[in-house]
Parts: C-alpha cells; sequence; structure tokens
C-alpha cells in the first residue's frame, strides 16, 4: 500500500498539542501511531536560552502541505499523517513542532515520522530567533 | 529597472529594513542585485548574504545568473531552522 492521507498541514501561532494530532490520524486499521514532538529547550551550544521566537516566509503554509504531500505520496504501509509548526513567540517547553503518523505496523510509522520532521526542517522557511539568559540573542543558523 | 528585495530573518536584522527598492540597469541579474546590496549595506549583510537562498517573484533561484528582468520582488532567505 503505497500513499497516505494528509489530515493536517499547518502553520500558525496556535498552541500545538501532539496527543490532539495523534488523535486526528488514529483509526482502526492503523496498529501504529508514531508523534514528534519539536519542544523549545533551556539551552543551545552550553548557553542558557531563555525563549524563541520563529518567523516564517509567506510561502510557508503552502510548503507545509507540499512537504506533507510529498512524504505521504511516498510512504509505504501509512494510513494518516499530521504536521503543525507554531510560529511567534515560544516559551521553554512549548511545542514547536508537532507530527503524528499512524500506520498499520510500527516500522513503517517510525520511518515516515522520522522523513517528514527532516523534510519539514529542511524545507520549510521557517526561522528561529534565540534569546540567551546573558542578554545576547541570535538568529539560529545564521550566527 | 526596479526591483523589490525583500529581507528575512537575520538578513532583515543585517539589512536594518523590511523591504526597499533596488535601481537595476536593462538585464540586471540575481548576481547584480546582490552585488548591490553589499554595496549599499556592507560586511554584515554580505557574510549573511552567502548563506542566504533567494527566491525571484516566490520561485527558487537556482542559477544567479538568471536575468531579473520582469520581475517584481527578489526575497533574501537565510538558512531554515525551523522544528
Amino acid at each position: 500500500m503505497t500513499g497516505a492521507v494528509v489530515l493536517r498541514a499547518a502553520v500558525g501561532e496556535d498552541v500545538l498539542d501532539v496527543a490532539e494530532h495523534a488523535a486526528l490520524v488514529e483509526q482502526a486499521a492503523a496498529g501504529a501511531v508514531v508523534t514528534f514532538a519539536g519542544v523549545v529547550r533551556d539551552h543551545d551550544g552550553g548557553r542558557s536560552v531563555l525563549g524563541l521566537e520563529y518567523s516564517a516566509h509567506p510561502t510557508a503554509a503552502t510548503i507545509v502541505a507540499e512537504v506533507a504531500a510529498d512524504v505521504a505520496a511516498r510512504a509505504q504501509g501509512v494510513r494518516a499523517v499530521a504536521v503543525s509548526h507554531r510560529v511567534g513567540k515560544l516559551a521553554i517547553g512549548d511545542v514547536a513542532l508537532a507530527c503524528a503518523v499512524a500506520a498499520d505496523h510500527r516500522r513503517e510509522a517510525f520511518a515516515t515520522c522520522s522523513e517528514l520532521v527532516e523534510e519539514i526542517k529542511k524545507l520549510l522557511p521557517v526561522w528561529k530567533h534565540q534569546s540567551f539568559a546573558d542578554g545576547d540573542d541570535e538568529w539560529v543558523n545564521s550566527a | 529597472m526596479t526591483i523589490e528585495v525583500r529581507y528575512f530573518a537575520a538578513a532583515r536584522a543585517a539589512a536594518g529594513v523590511e523591504a526597499e527598492k533596488i535601481q537595476l540597469e536593462a538585464g540586471a541579474t540575481v548576481d547584480d542585485v546582490l552585488a548591490a546590496l553589499r554595496a549599499e549595506h556592507g560586511a554584515e549583510l554580505a557574510r549573511v548574504l552567502e548563506r542566504c537562498s533567494y527566491l525571484l517573484d516566490e520561485v527558487a533561484v537556482r542559477d544567479r545568473s538568471t536575468s531579473v528582468s520582469g520581475a517584481s520582488t527578489l526575497d533574501v532567505l537565510p538558512p531554515f531552522a525551523g522544528g
């Protein structure tokens, strides 16, 4: 079975809930639901982080839909995927990226969830501005 | 001709503006626009531009010798950092 349905592919400012993404994709035929939460952590490169602000290019909503559709179309043995990226000001512990993949078996669910996260990180035009406890700040990957 | 350059993230911070109009000679390429930006803004923006990708009217630029004639916007995108 090749191809899966995309039940959500979104970029927005609302709080993200991974469990809600899991509930969206689960179904009677799926014996495995794998989720991923990309969470704001309190350190980076050995420095203490206070918070992050994500910003997005105007095409980001279109691109997250394209990435999810591509990954879903290539997926083997997967039933459904859902993915959301949050933008705006996020605090430590907030979810920035939520993914859920439902498949008949675990191997396909793990593989597709991992591929979805990697593709989003590579292709989604989103940027992260990091504020440090020492008062410094930086654009991640551009410093 | 003129083109509007839109800056994002670290490029916006280095340029100090969100967007600006750049005057160009007929036949100008993406490389010509970048040379004008480096000349106008100096070393900090030049350093960021080295690592950027570009969209010409929201289409990815694969070759910087591409002509910008007929295009209205060039977007300057620093390396993505989502997730």
